[in-house]
């Protein structure tokens, strides 16, 4: 296993030092470290993050659509799944459709919703990612104020 | 992290290493791959394991272990069905089902297929829809769907698609009683009803093989193997009807825990009573995601079958190609295990583990009881995979299970930093190994550096008695996602 595991990212990141996101490695399957000014940001910067590395992103298009997508969960890791396996669900099954944006529109201790925008994709090389896990799930808030969410992808 | 050796193959994670440890740890490996895995991590998960209540014997790991999310990649844990046991849907993953078919034939590599490779090839890559977005090879209508739940490969039969005998050599005769279709939910149907007949991508593969080596003549002979010959091994599992299967009841588990006064070291390891309704219902769409990936590779193998007669212009049946058999590395299931000199109900999960039942066991078809079940060891793309069989040995030790593959020791983004997917296609090539088109990002992602050595990992398996060596094969086209 790699010893940078959970605290270097690696390959290729979206963002800002105020919002985005990096990938962290793992033997099998790989991370998303994503960060933002609110919990709902740093939420909405793993979702990209998924997308990207599914190869399903979409800049803004005549075609564009918006989902709206509930989720609960037991906690904001709970919720922070929930939404992704979400995407990895409207992203497989979108007829080749891609994430054009995110938005967090309402989050509680144990729901939140958000607005998906689907266009069609750019055609590029991506994992077939299977789903979000539980597995050393975290989300925080980091010393600054700003939010940090770390989740695990089997792909 | 402190490991007992037990055995030149065989170690122990005392209880302890982790706190609420019902049951020892058991890893079975050489020093190599065992010390791989304490650097990886793997083994402080076998630790976590053992603390699922109603854990019986050991929580145990097989040679290709390495590290996963909940349970370890090669991890086998059994669950007292009787009292107080639990099912966790991480304990299966999220490949429900995810295996290996092994199809022979009667060619022979160097006077038959050498010559046709490159169109037996292209032929299996246009047969084998693969990758992100792909359709499946067989469409079926939302009611056919939910008859491919609970029927499994007999639906694809009724098609006129296969024989009979294909049935009878997939493990459980190719279909696992006990589906419950209405707990599969109206998005796992939805992401499964256009990938039937499909490989996705990963780790899975359809390869063409030339059988190498012979290593135990009796049990090849009775799996119709010969030295020489060609056979295509396919890895594949439910798509995305079975990952989101899981996704849904490891959600609904997770939610139980705290209601059910369960604390798990990892929220992966989310599980439930065997008796409570969460897991009637798991167990029942776990069933019916089998289903689906059984027939998932009954029907690609209808596509080999395909190429195969286009290339070749002959039959089948002339050509012999037969089914070898099938079996899944993905599942939980209540099987009667001796466990503390008492023949007991448990649930083994194994989760990139493989079911190995010795000679003679009642489940298996009669063309294999004398011999042990088959058990297909794919290594990395570019090295050789391996056909076993269980042993009574394994049976006693391991809740008859063996390894699943060679395991994975570098992370995708470090083996796709150290060499491009072209370079490595032209390598392969140069090592007589031809590859279909496909992504090569991807394929560098599975350089078979990025592997353990599968030599190793069959070695300690027959070292520790987990199954028996039958045959060697060499890869010599590769199809991947």
């Amino acid at each position: 296993m790699p010893r940078s595991l959970g605290t270097a990212p690696t390959g290729k990141a979206g963002g800002t030092p105020d919002r985005g996101f990096a990938f962290l490695e793992h033997t099998a399957d790989i991370g998303v470290r994503a960060w933002g000014p609110s919990i709902g940001e740093a939420f909405e910067q793993a979702g990209v993050g998924l997308a990207t590395l599914m190869g399903m992103t979409a800049t803004g298009h005549e075609h564009e659509h918006v989902e709206p997508i509930h989720v609960e969960g037991a906690d904001a890791g709970g919720l922070l799944v929930a939404l992704l396996n979400e995407l990895v669900y409207l992203l497989e099954t979108a007829g080749g459709e891609g994430l054009a944006s995110l938005r967090v529109t309402r989050l509680d201790p144990a729901s939140l919703d958000a607005a998906v925008k689907l266009a069609p994709a750019r055609a590029r090389e991506g994992l077939v990612v299977k789903a979000a896990t539980y597995h050393r799930l975290r989300v925080f808030e980091r010393p600054d104020g700003t939010a940090e969410a770390r989740v695990y992808l089997d792909v | 992290m402190q490991l007992e050796r037990i055995g030149e193959y065989e170690w122990r994670v005392p209880i302890g290493t982790v706190e609420g440890m019902r049951v020892p740890g058991i890893v079975y490996g050489s020093e190599e791959l065992v010390g791989g895995a304490v650097e990886d991590r793997a083994i402080l998960q076998v630790a976590n394991v053992a603390t699922l209540p109603g854990i019986v014997g050991a929580s145990f790991a097989m040679p290709d272990i390495h590290w996963g999310y909940g349970f370890p990649i090669g991890g086998v844990a059994a669950t007292d069905a009787d009292g107080g046991g639990v099912i966790s849907p991480g304990g299966v993953g999220f490949d429900i089902a995810c295996g290996v078919r092994l199809v022979r034939t009667d060619l022979s590599w160097d006077a038959d297929v050498r010559p046709r490779i490159g169109e037996l090839v292209a032929a299996l890559g246009n047969a084998t829809p693969r990758g992100t977005g792909a359709g499946g090879r067989l469409h079926v209508t939302r009611k056919d769907l939910l008859r491919v739940l609970t029927e499994g490969v007999g639906f694809p039969l009724d098609r006129g698609i296969g024989s009979l005998r294909d049935a009878e050599l997939c493990e459980d005769g190719g279909v696992l009683e006990g589906a419950l279709p209405d707990e599969v939910s109206e998005r796992a149907l939805t992401r499964g009803a256009g990938q039937l007949g499909s490989l996705g991508a990963g780790n899975h593969f359809l390869e063409v093989q030339v059988v190498e080596e012979i290593l135990e003549p009796g049990a090849a002979n009775a799996m119709g193997l010969f030295e020489g010959q060609v056979c295509v091994m396919i890895h594949c599992g439910s798509r995305g009807l079975g990952h989101q299967v899981c996704t849904d009841h490891v959600a609904t588990m997770d939610r139980l825990m705290r209601p059910l006064g369960i604390d798990v070291p990892d929220r992966q390891l989310a599980c439930a009573p065997l008796e409570h309704e969460a897991s009637r219902r798991y167990m029942g769409a776990m069933n019916a995601a089998a289903n689906f990936a059984r027939a998932n590779r009954h029907v690609l193998a209808d596509g080999v079958r395909a190429s195969f007669e286009q290339v070749f212009r002959r039959s089948a049946h002339d050509l012999g190609l037969l089914l070898v058999y099938d079996v899944a590395h993905n599942l939980a299931k209540i099987e009667e295990h001796e466990v503390g000199g008492q023949r007991r109900r448990v649930c083994v999960h194994r989760k990139g583990a493989t079911r190995a039942f010795g000679p003679g066991h009642p489940s298996l078809p009669e063309a294999y009881r004398a011999i042990g079940q088959p058990v297909f060891v794919p290594g990395s793309m570019g090295t050789a995979s391996f056909v076993m069989v269980g042993t009574a040995e394994g049976e006693r030790k391991a809740f008859a299970s063996t390894c699943h593959g060679a395991g994975r020791v570098m992370s995708r983004t470090r083996a796709r930093k150290r060499i491009g997917g072209r370079e490595l296609a032209r390598q392969l090539e140069g090592e007589g190994i031809l590859l279909a088109p496909g992504s090569p990002k991807l394929l560098a992602e599975e350089a078979p550096f990025a592997y353990k050595d599968v030599g190793e990992v069959v070695r300690s398996c027959e070292g520790a008695g987990l199954a028996r060596s039958v045959a060697r094969l060499r890869p010599v086209g590769v199809v991947k996602g």
